[in-house]
């Protein structure tokens, strides 16, 4: 009875959509190369100047950067299949704010103070979620007002300047330097931060027990579980991951515009997760890369950067963003539908 | 009732349907009578389900002709098929669970009064539908509140609401006590009377030749045989499934039951099982033998650490098990395969190779780092001996027939090499031919010295594996069977309560 009975057919062997194959790591950033020859074509057309010049290309990596960061600490949500962290701008905004305030004690103290600050967010966020099962977008969403109701409270609604004059001027210079240093006179500390996170993050959710362990939790929280995963402290670090690189980003801004303000961080949630999204990672949890993350950044970074060409506004960018993203979940929900797995 | 001079209820005639590189129905013909119960047997993957789902308007790209009461029919959308009169089924219930047994029965069309509802036409009318499947519920209750076998007899009293001509039923028994299985029986026989023709989907064969009129055997989407009842052995029906000669037989080698592994005294969990008290030695294969609601599942939950007992112990080798969560018990040797693979056992998302690793993660890593492929002399081990189709490490499970995806199942908790591994329902809903592997596999696990508990609602399949049986009986184990002792008879009576042979209570 050992000798294996024939199996019967597989009637259900059917392959990957073109559009999942197009989607996947690689894909990112052979759009990335369409955009960028979009705006080569814009400007040989006339429609926009300067987009190939080499400041330009330097302002969209720096753009690039910053959402980048935000998003390779919220694929790790993503992937835990907790869609995204809402409390991303607040958290950038809030942590801006300690920062400044904590400045005239050192500098170690204030980006200390800042990172535990954001920490803290974090593992509120990932305790409610992981324990409770709460709504993760209700739930960091709440989180996002309860913050900015702190700013507002704490701070009178006030933005707030590093004190450039006083005794601690030679660390506020040092913070102030911090988004404008640049090696080589070319690339700037954010790019250098989002490639050693990007680096960091692809190690650990591809080759580490933990990214294993997440990619279980975030197919099947309920199997992952019944294996002796423990689920909710694999979801708990996520959020306190999506937190943390938040923080980085909300330090860069503050650093960038010389400004602790509640708004700092405003738009940072959803072009995170559109570049998520776009990289290849779906929101059902459990596949993805952050390699793939790094292209979806470049994206919004290349196409926000031809859209300010063309003079479109904020608004208006808003909703060509929104577009995007819908596009992509819908063309991803659909592909997978027809395979008969609707799990996007 | 849309009955047919002819009696011809419903007749398919050479349909096929087409997936992307796959013919999963090809060229099958097939027809049921008016008050005939007409079984559909096969492997999973034989093309049973995709035809059903024709019949319930799910393709509207089949080919061939379906004829219904004698008329040729277009079942391209639900709602066309529903027009038609077929009612469907499923082994899933459809149910919503908040809303009351009523609005449930009734959905879509419950009696107003102007534009109010008619509250008490719409009671008597459930009350009427519950009564004809033999339930007296209270039918402002919602579903949440009932038991699932309660809401799987609703779910027929809805389908029966709609007056269907012709009804598919798609393993109905799945979620059914014994008492439940007789009470359907009933009520087909009942349906049946009435001139209903009943497409009757069922791997248990006991069940096909206790009710159906005649059995249809698909494989590789391909009609074999249309045979009376009478005219057909149980061994010939196993043997056209397979297509080869299989005999459905338990082989048993002298087992080398070695010292005590498992002893679990006086384990309580309180509400669901009380006082469990037994022994469970090295490559004994212990049954757990209970009506569903008897408390098995909730037992093996405790014993693998995912709930707390309330009182009692468990030693493994002598030793209070440590720690209290299942990666502890998981660490230590106790492995848990659960009764539901899709949403409980299996990633359907993931691959086969990720499945069978995924729950030694923590074992395949050293400071941290997760390292694949020293997993994969085990999985490709796993795949040969459980012969999983295809034998490819890199396959979306949920792309894999049910009997694979069990077989998945297995591999993993094979894999973690236990010293006592419980299984709860491990060849729920497989076909014979995944089922023979299974059985396989746990024979020589246990030849290997491996302790395994067995929970089962399949007594064959009890009878045939286990060494002894534990009646479990409204949380409690009322009794101890040996092997000698043990057959389907003496298993359903015990677990009864009937305490037969005269041993009473323990």
């Amino acid at each position: 009875m050992s000798e294996p009975l024939r199996a019967g057919a597989d009637t259900r062997d059917l392959r990957a959509g073109s559009f999942s194959r197009i989607m996947n790591t690689a894909g990112a950033y052979g759009i990335a190369v369409l955009f960028l020859a979009l705006g080569a074509l814009l400007q040989a057309t006339g429609a926009i100047g300067n987009f190939l010049s080499a400041k330009n290309m330097l302002n969209i990596v720096d753009a690039a950067a910053l959402v980048g960061i935000v998003a390779v600490g919220m694929a790790f949500v993503t992937y835990s299949g907790n869609f995204a962290d809402m409390s991303a701008p607040t958290t950038m905004g809030f942590t801006g704010y300690i920062c400044i305030e904590l400045l005239r004690y050192g500098f170690v103290v204030a980006i200390v103070g800042a990172l535990a600050v954001g920490l803290v967010i974090g593992l509120l966020n990932g305790f409610v979620v992981g324990r409770f099962k709460a709504n993760p977008i209700i739930w960091t969403l709440a989180v996002n007002y309860m913050t900015l109701g702190i700013i507002r409270l704490v701070w009178v609604n006030k933005q707030i300047y590093p004190d450039m004059q006083g005794s601690s001027a030679p660390v506020v210079a040092l913070f102030d330097s911090l988004y404008r240093l640049r090696f080589f006179n070319l690339i700037g500390l954010p790019l250098v931060i989002l490639l050693v996170l990007v680096i960091i993050g692809q190690f650990v959710l591809a080759r580490t027990s933990f990214g294993a362990k997440l990619k279980m939790t975030g197919s099947s929280p309920r199997a992952a579980k019944l294996s002796g995963i423990a689920v909710e402290r694999a979801v708990m670090i996520s959020f306190i991951l999506a937190a943390g690189t938040a923080t980085i980003a909300g330090l860069a801004v503050t650093s960038l515009a010389r400004v602790g303000a509640w708004y700092n961080g405003a738009g940072y949630d959803f072009k995170a997760v559109t570049a998520i999204v776009i990289g290849g990672m779906t929101l059902a949890g459990g596949r993805g890369t952050i390699l793939g993350v790094l292209g979806g950044s470049l994206i919004i970074a290349i196409l926000n950067n031809i859209m300010t060409l063309i003079g479109i506004n904020t608004f208006s960018q808003d909703m060509v963003r929104g577009a995007i993203f819908i596009l992509v979940v819908g063309f991803n929900a659909l592909s997978l539908r027809r395979l008969g797995r609707d799990d996007a | 009732m849309s009955g047919s001079a002819s009696g011809q209820a419903l007749e398919m005639r050479h349909v096929s349907k087409r997936f992307p590189g796959t013919i999963a129905v090809d060229d099958v013909s097939f027809e049921v009578q008016a008050g005939e119960v007409h079984a559909l047997v096969g492997e999973n993957g034989a093309g049973k389900s995709t035809l059903m789902k024709m019949l319930a308007g799910s393709y509207d790209d089949y080919t061939g002709e379906i004829a219904i009461g004698g008329r040729v029919a277009l079942l391209h959308s639900p709602t066309l098929a529903k027009r038609y009169g077929i009612g469907m089924i499923y082994q899933e219930l459809s149910l919503a669970r908040p809303i009351s047994i009523t609005e449930n029965l009734l959905a879509g069309r419950l009696p107003r009064r102007g534009p109010f509802l008619d509250k008490p036409r719409a009671r008597a009318q459930a009350l009427e539908l519950l009564a004809s499947v033999g339930l007296d519920l209270d039918p402002n209750l919602p579903i949440e509140d009932i038991s699932q076998h309660e809401a799987q007899l609703v779910e027929i009293a809805k389908v029966l609401g709609s007056s269907p001509s012709i009804l598919v039923m798609d393993e109905p028994t799945s979620a059914l006590s014994r008492e439940e299985v007789e009470r359907l029986f009933a009520i087909i026989g009942d349906l049946k009377r009435r001139g209903i023709a009943i497409v009757y989907i069922s791997h248990h064969l006991s069940e096909i030749f206790r009710i159906a009129d005649r059995v249809t055997v698909m494989r590789d989407g391909k009609k074999i045989a249309t045979r009376p009842i009478q005219e057909v052995s149980r061994e010939e029906i196993v043997q056209m499934m397979v297509g080869r000669s299989v005999k459905e037989f338990y082989r048993r080698d002298e087992r080398l039951i070695g010292d005590v592994r498992l002893r679990v005294r006086g384990l309580s969990r309180f509400g669901f099982f009380h006082g469990v008290t037994f022994e469970a030695r090295r490559g004994e294969t212990v049954g757990i033998c209970g009506l569903s609601g008897a408390g098995r599942t909730e037992l093996a939950k405790v014993l693998t650490g995912l709930d707390r007992a309330d009182e009692g112990s468990i030693e493994l080798d002598g030793k209070p098990v440590r720690g209290s969560t299942m990666a502890a018990f998981l660490e230590q040797g106790i492995s848990y395969l659960t009764e539901d693979r899709k949403t409980e056992g299996l990633a359907v998302r993931l691959t086969v190779d990720d499945n069978i690793l995924s729950a030694i993660v923590d074992r395949l890593s050293s400071a941290a780092v997760f390292s694949k492929a020293r997993g994969r002399p085990a999985v490709d081990r796993l795949i040969g001996e459980l012969s999983i189709y295809p034998p490819d490490p890199s396959r979306t499970v949920g792309n894999l027939s049910g009997g694979n995806q069990q077989k998945v199942l297995l591999a993993k908790w094979l894999a973690t090499e236990p010293k006592v591994l419980i299984l709860d329902e491990p060849t729920r809903g497989v076909d014979i031919g995944a089922k023979m592997t299974i059985h396989d596999s746990i024979e020589k696990l246990a030849r290997a010295g491996c302790t395994v508990l067995l929970i089962s609602s399949d007594l064959p399949e009890l009878v045939g594996l286990s060494d002894r049986v534990m009646i479990m009986r409204k949380g409690h184990f009322i009794r101890e069977m040996p092997y000698s002792e043990c057959s389907e008879e003496s298993l359903l009576l015990a677990a009864n309560g009937d305490t037969g042979h005269g041993t009473g209570a323990s």
